[in-house]
């Protein structure tokens, strides 16, 4: 590399712009279907996050009908969702990178990049704005017309008008190159499948050919939403150590009013002033029953030599343990002052412990989940560090150490599901007694499972007969409520399902038999970027048959029982036609006028449900 | 003129059918009551399978065991057959006592009318043999008859009982190509003949060559054209010629072990119909074409084939070949392995066998 060459930094908006193909914005057909379901995702997800039964509108329409494929659509979702506050939306709509969805728990999507990517794709194919209409309190909607910046990543607000309305909500318009003759079959099915695995929402559909497809809510009550929740020791690497062992030094304390009430209540001062040395030497006295933080602002606050009210006019910009020095703006001077700390004082001991960080014990338990101090003490033996080990001081070797332990130590508790979010099984039946319209119909939610400290949970529903055609099983597969439409070949859930021997369980040929499977975890291990298949790992491999299993057995029970049903049916029809036409033959070859009683025998012979 | 004997201990065509419609009304009756019980009914068939036909040495034909089955209309499986069973009783009654005839094709078809519903005609032909073990009757007392049909010609005089033709006579010498043995011929009275002998022939070819010969008249004979493997009806006007007008029976077959079987069948019966007595005619006399008569008259042979050695294989386990004549000409016919046709006398004249042939045979016959 020649000194000439010069590094440019792009902003996030160019790069994706140049690597759209990644986020499925690969050709007109593809990137329809892809903004289809980006908007759709976030409609869907904004309102489970608010605990609002959700109402999503998907309208295309394309700008000149009689132009052929690819053409420019426009592409409108509407929610009944929070909305965004007015202030956010340029952000949110207008750069990339701008998402809330962050932290440990299912979602949808991940980061809410899809939608400003289908916004970039829409504005670089048609250049026209994106049109959001947002309304957070039900009263006033802010409209704006908004274009990408691209290279400086802001948005450009063309237009920001308001007015009154009646409903909370967001409404994302955009126009874009399209081909829904091309992708009019996958988006189709794409809303069926997403009001099957979200039966308490109502999904509509005005395709451009001016068909209308409605799919109202079957179930009136939301899924327990997931909680946020610590990493399990399994599934974080050494990056996320690392990351998590910063978290856990003790930051400087912003002293503020909040923080100078905290102190003044643990030291009983709330009412009373005291002076500086006065503050100190309570202090001292109370030490033991100080927490952490206040003896942090104790010890900043000796080296300060300040009272209350000297602190409060101050704001401390840096505290360097190394070089044992403070900086702090003062308000009341406007100036910055530096002062030394006394490396022989308690005080500064007391600030090096707190930014060596916590000692490995508390750190695995306050920072994990399901590790309590018995097993954290037992990890620290079966990693050899002593478990008063200061996470801080540990070197890099130590802290890769630490991480391969924290991979092979055998005794974890299984992750928490509750950061799922899985659609529960009355739901799910009800869904599928809805779409399907059965003979028989049996879900199971398996208990929660975890691969590589990721935990997930398997639902799954079998129907069969019925309104379901004959032809063969059809399988529908989701992963966190979203399906997975294409790529199926390859896909663990329908290995389990081929591999079953469904003779076992009394079903032959092609039998009128539908299949849902819904994984649920905080990441679900993809086979490829496309995200239409899921890897056979062979935990979830596991559950997948161990739910499949369950439901056969369920199934074959009832295709025994409907045999046995039918043979009666058929046994009971048998004695309804040819008992009465005995009679009547008996009857005339014996001369008789009047046909002898056989009620007797069809009551005998006929059980009471099948008499029709 | 012969004329039916008086004392005949037979019964006459009225007396059956009297007999038949009381059986059939207490069948009726039986089935009746138990449902009125309360109670499934059930008919005891006699077991026609292969391990239930035997041959009784002193009818002189095979007969039935004394194994039954019980067709129950508790059982399921045997629901529908045992309706079939009992409309059939049903609509036989009905056809005896309106005098009406019907044929096997017919009853199947009939059956559509009633709601029973038979598969094919040969389960509805099944279910008719039933009935007749059950009342051991045979069909054509039920008025049932086959569709295939064979000929008599002869002085003899009939008296019809169907409706319509009661009281009506008829000599069956009065048309030349004989008359078909049907529904009416075979319930008809025999009232008198002159003649002296019935020969049982298996060719219809031959039998029109028999009338135009004058046979009839020659031998003082009735001559009946079998059709091949001769039908119940024809056995049964066989045996009551034998029985009520006190006439022999001789039987004129090919050359082969298929025409002596004919031959068999008409003196002592088939398994088929084993369950049936009144259809054999034990003393029936079987002139030929013998194994031995195609040496003796040089006739033109033709080969057998390899069914027809088979054939005379399993007829030789038959207990009614074991000895005497029937089995000498069996084993001549493996020996020589050759077969000849009643035509073959044409060889030597068209009259040859009428002429020549017969008087021989039946002048041996004599000795039989």
């Amino acid at each position: 590399m020649s000194s000439n060459d010069s590094f440019i930094q792009i902003s996030p908006s160019e790069f994706f712009y140049k690597n759209r193909d990644l986020a499925g914005f690969s050709n007109p057909s593809r990137s329809l279907y892809t903004a289809v379901r980006e908007f759709v995702e976030n409609a869907l997800d904004a309102c489970d996050q608010h605990g609002i039964l959700p109402d999503v509108h998907l309208t295309i329409k394309a700008v000149e009908p009689e132009k052929p494929d690819p053409k420019p659509y426009i592409l409108t979702v509407k929610d009944n969702g929070p909305g965004i506050d007015s202030k956010y939306v340029p952000l949110a709509f207008g750069t990339v990178l701008y998402g809330s969805k962050f932290g440990l728990k299912q979602a949808r999507g991940m980061f809410g990049l899809g939608a400003t990517m289908a916004i970039l794709y829409g504005q670089i194919t048609t250049n026209k704005p994106v049109t959001v209409k947002s309304s957070t309190d039900g009263k006033t909607q802010d409209e704006y017309e908004l274009l990408l910046d691209i290279q400086k990543n802001k948005p450009v607000i063309l237009k920001h008008e308001t007015k009154e309305i009646s409903k909370t909500g967001l409404s994302v318009s955009i126009c874009l190159e399209g081909d829904y003759s091309k992708a009019g079959a996958k988006i189709r099915d794409y809303v069926y499948q997403t009001s099957l695995i979200t039966p308490y929402a109502t999904v509509t559909f005005d395709d451009p050919k001016g068909e209308k497809f409605r799919y109202t809510k079957i179930v009136r009550t939301m899924p327990p939403a997931p909680t946020i929740l610590n990493p399990h020791p399994y599934g974080v690497d050494v990056e996320t150590i690392k990351r998590m062992v910063e978290d856990s030094k003790f930051s400087i304390p912003t002293v503020d009013n909040k923080t100078i009430e905290k102190v003044r209540t643990e030291l009983g001062l709330k009412k009373k002033d005291l002076n500086y040395s006065e503050i100190m030497s309570r202090a001292k006295k109370r030490w033991s029953s100080l927490s952490r933080y206040v003896r942090v602002v104790i010890a900043v606050m000796s080296f300060l030599k300040m009272d209350f009210d000297k602190l409060s006019k101050i704001r401390i910009d840096d505290l360097d343990i190394s070089s044992e020095k403070i900086s702090y703006w003062d308000f009341g001077e406007s100036k910055s002052f530096t002062i030394d700390m006394d490396p022989e004082s308690d005080y500064y001991r007391q600030l090096t412990n707190t930014t060596q960080g916590e000692m490995l014990v508390i750190f695995l338990t306050k920072r994990f989940q399901r590790v309590g101090r018995t097993t954290a003490e037992k990890f620290a033996e079966f990693a050899g560090f002593k478990p008063e080990k200061r996470i801080g001081t540990m070197t890099n070797q130590e802290l890769v150490k630490l991480s391969d332990a924290l991979q092979k130590f055998p005794t974890f508790l299984s992750p928490d599901p509750k950061c799922l979010a899985p659609l529960g099984a009355e739901p799910l039946e009800k869904g599928m007694k809805a779409f399907f319209n059965p003979d028989f119909i049996s879900v199971v939610q398996r208990g929660a499972s975890a691969y590589s400290g990721f935990p997930f949970v398997v639902e799954m529903g079998i129907a069969y007969g019925g309104e379901i055609p004959s032809g063969g099983t059809k399988v529908y597969r989701f992963a966190n409520r979203i399906p997975l439409l294409y790529d199926e070949g390859s896909d663990v859930v329908l290995k389990v399902v081929n591999e079953t021997d469904w003779a076992r369980y009394k079903i032959k040929g092609d039998p009128p038999l539908v299949i849902v499977s819904h994984i649920c975890s905080t990441k679900i291990p993809y086979k490829t970027v496309g995200k239409e298949n899921v890897a056979d790992r062979p935990e979830i491999e596991r559950e997948l048959r161990l739910a499949l299993q369950f439901l056969s057995r369920k199934l074959a029970s009832y295709m025994s029982k409907r045999g046995q049903a039918e043979m009666e049916k058929k046994r009971a029809n048998l004695y309804l036609k040819y008992i009465p036409l005995v009679a009547q033959f008996c009857t005339e070859l014996s001369g008789k006028k009047k046909e002898p009683d056989y009620k007797k025998i069809l009551k005998e012979a006929v059980p009471v449900e099948t008499k029709i | 003129m012969k004329q039916k004997s008086k004392k005949s201990t037979k019964k006459s065509t009225e007396e059956r059918r009297r007999t038949l419609v009381e059986l059939l009304k207490n069948k009726g009756t039986e089935i009746y009551e138990e449902l009125d019980k309360g109670n499934f009914p059930s008919f005891s068939v006699p077991s026609r399978s292969v391990s239930n036909i035997v041959y009784d040495k002193q009818l002189r034909q095979y007969i039935l065991g004394s194994n039954v089955s019980l067709r129950s209309s508790r059982n399921m499986s045997q629901l529908r057959s045992f309706t079939q069973l009992m409309w059939l009783a049903f609509f036989a009654n009905r056809l005896v006592n309106e005098k009406k005839s019907s044929t096997l094709r017919d009853i199947y078809y009939s059956s559509q009318a009633f709601e029973v519903d038979f598969e094919d005609q040969p389960e509805s032909d099944n279910i008719i043999v039933d009935l007749e073990a059950v009342l051991r009757r045979p069909r054509e007392d039920l008025h049932i008859f086959p569709e295939e049909r064979s000929s008599v010609f002869g002085d003899l005089v009939i008296e019809y009982t169907v409706p319509g033709y009661e009281g009506k006579r008829s000599n069956l010498s009065d048309h030349p190509d004989g008359y078909l043995i049907g529904p009416s011929l075979s319930s008809a009275e025999l009232v008198e003949t002159s003649a002296e002998l019935v020969i049982a022939i298996e060719k219809g070819g031959l039998f029109t060559r028999f009338v135009e010969e004058k046979v009839h008249k020659k031998f003082k004979a009735i001559i009946v054209d079998t059709a091949g493997q001769a039908p119940r009806s024809t056995r049964n006007l066989l045996r009551r010629l034998h029985d009520e007008m006190g006439l022999p029976v001789v039987i004129l077959t090919d050359g082969d072990v298929y025409g002596e079987h004919i031959a068999m069948v008409i003196k002592s019966g088939s398994a088929n119909a084993a369950h049936l007595r009144e259809l054999t005619v034990p003393d029936a006399k079987w002139l030929g074409v013998w194994a031995s008569d195609i040496e003796k008259y040089k006739l033109p042979t033709i080969p057998m084939t390899e069914s027809d050695i088979k054939r005379i294989n399993d007829l030789l386990k038959d207990p009614r070949y074991q000895e005497g004549n029937w089995k000498k000409q069996l084993e001549i016919f493996k020996k020589i392995k050759r077969k000849a046709e009643l035509e073959a006398f044409s060889k030597y004249g068209l009259t040859h066998i009428t002429d020549k042939y017969l008087p021989e045979k039946l002048e041996l016959a004599k000795s039989l």
